[in-house]
């Protein structure tokens, strides 16, 4: 006697599935299948990937712009070399000096504190004075 | 396989014969397919048209580490979902009973088709899984690629819809006997 081999649930689902998929009926009609021939005759497939075409650019635009940079640098160089002066750079902070007028502190120093100067003067005079007078008020 | 490889460089070197071929042996199905996805006949044509149209166009980005078929359906399914606007969610908020492809397809089946009550007891993605499973018989990895889903997902929403149709083939089979 054979033994009973029971049949799961989930086996009998899935073979209803497929059976009931092969029991669509569809098939591709005639005007559908000239109609996607013509269709892909008229295809032209992509060969490459956009990424290499994409990659390809910039190499030419570093190009450009070193070649672009080092001609700048270049002619700023030039221009700068062009433009400077015959004198040795060591002159310049004489030429400074010479240029600046020379402030005389002294002057300056006498003509402030002046107005003091001629108040201890008139202070001393004023104090002689009053020597004077004690002097002649006791009979010295 | 060997002569669908062959086919593939082929149609990789540009020849369109090639891919001619190799349509043939998949347009059927994905037409299959797409009648369970689309409001009208020549709609699921249309996608299948602009499907295989897209695939010879890119057959360069085609991976030979997944079958043809993943890649083809998930061609399909994108094309299908675009066909149908981003709107509409639910396959069966367009379907008109009376035009309805699959029901035109199967209208000389004397039993009950199980496909037409899965698309209407599950959501468009727990049914194309199972259709990709059980129809078509790819692998979990495959689903997985053609719905850009994770495998865990593919098996918890596989056995979902397939407890859902066997509850389905369960109260069919008690009203039969109830009433046999």
């Amino acid at each position: 006697m054979a033994p009973q081999t029971e049949v799961k649930p989930m086996d009998k689902l899935a073979k209803r599935l497929h059976e009931d998929a092969e029991r669509i009926e569809v098939s591709v009609s005639d005007e559908l299948d000239r109609r996607i021939e013509a269709s892909l005759l008229a295809v032209t497939p992509e060969t490459t990937r956009q990424r290499p075409v994409a990659s390809a650019r910039p190499p030419l635009f570093w190009w450009a712009s070193t070649i672009t940079g080092i001609a700048a640098a270049v002619a700023v160089i030039a221009i700068v070399n062009w433009q400077a002066p015959d004198q040795p750079v060591a002159d310049v902070p004489l030429n400074i000096v010479a240029a600046v007028p020379a402030i005389d502190l002294k002057t300056e120093a006498a003509v402030l504190t002046s107005p003091l100067h001629e108040e201890l003067d008139n202070l001393q005079s004023d104090l002689k004075k009053a020597e004077e007078k004690v002097r002649r008020d006791i009979g010295l | 396989m060997t002569d669908e490889l062959q086919l593939i460089a082929a149609a990789k070197a540009g020849s369109a014969e090639a891919f001619c071929d190799l349509a043939k042996l998949y347009r059927e199905r994905l037409l299959r397919f797409l009648l369970t996805r689309c409001a009208s006949f020549a709609d699921a044509e249309d996608v299948l048209q602009d499907t295989l149209i897209a695939a010879f166009r890119y057959i360069h980005s085609y991976d030979a580490r997944w079958r043809f078929s993943t890649w083809l359906y998930r061609i399909a399914i994108r094309n299908a979902a675009k066909l149908r606007g981003p709107d509409l969610v639910e396959v069966g908020d367009l379907r008109d009973e009376e035009n309805d492809p699959l029901l035109q397809c199967i209208a000389a089946s004397e039993t009950e088709n199980l496909w037409v009550n899965a698309r209407q007891l599950l959501n468009d993605e727990v049914f194309t899984a199972m259709w990709l499973r059980y129809a078509e018989d790819m692998s979990v990895n495959d689903i997985s690629k053609t719905l850009d889903r994770s495998a865990s997902w593919t098996k918890v929403n596989l056995m979902r819809g397939r407890r859902t149709l066997e509850s389905k083939m369960s109260g069919a089979t008690d009203r039969s006997e109830a009433y046999g």
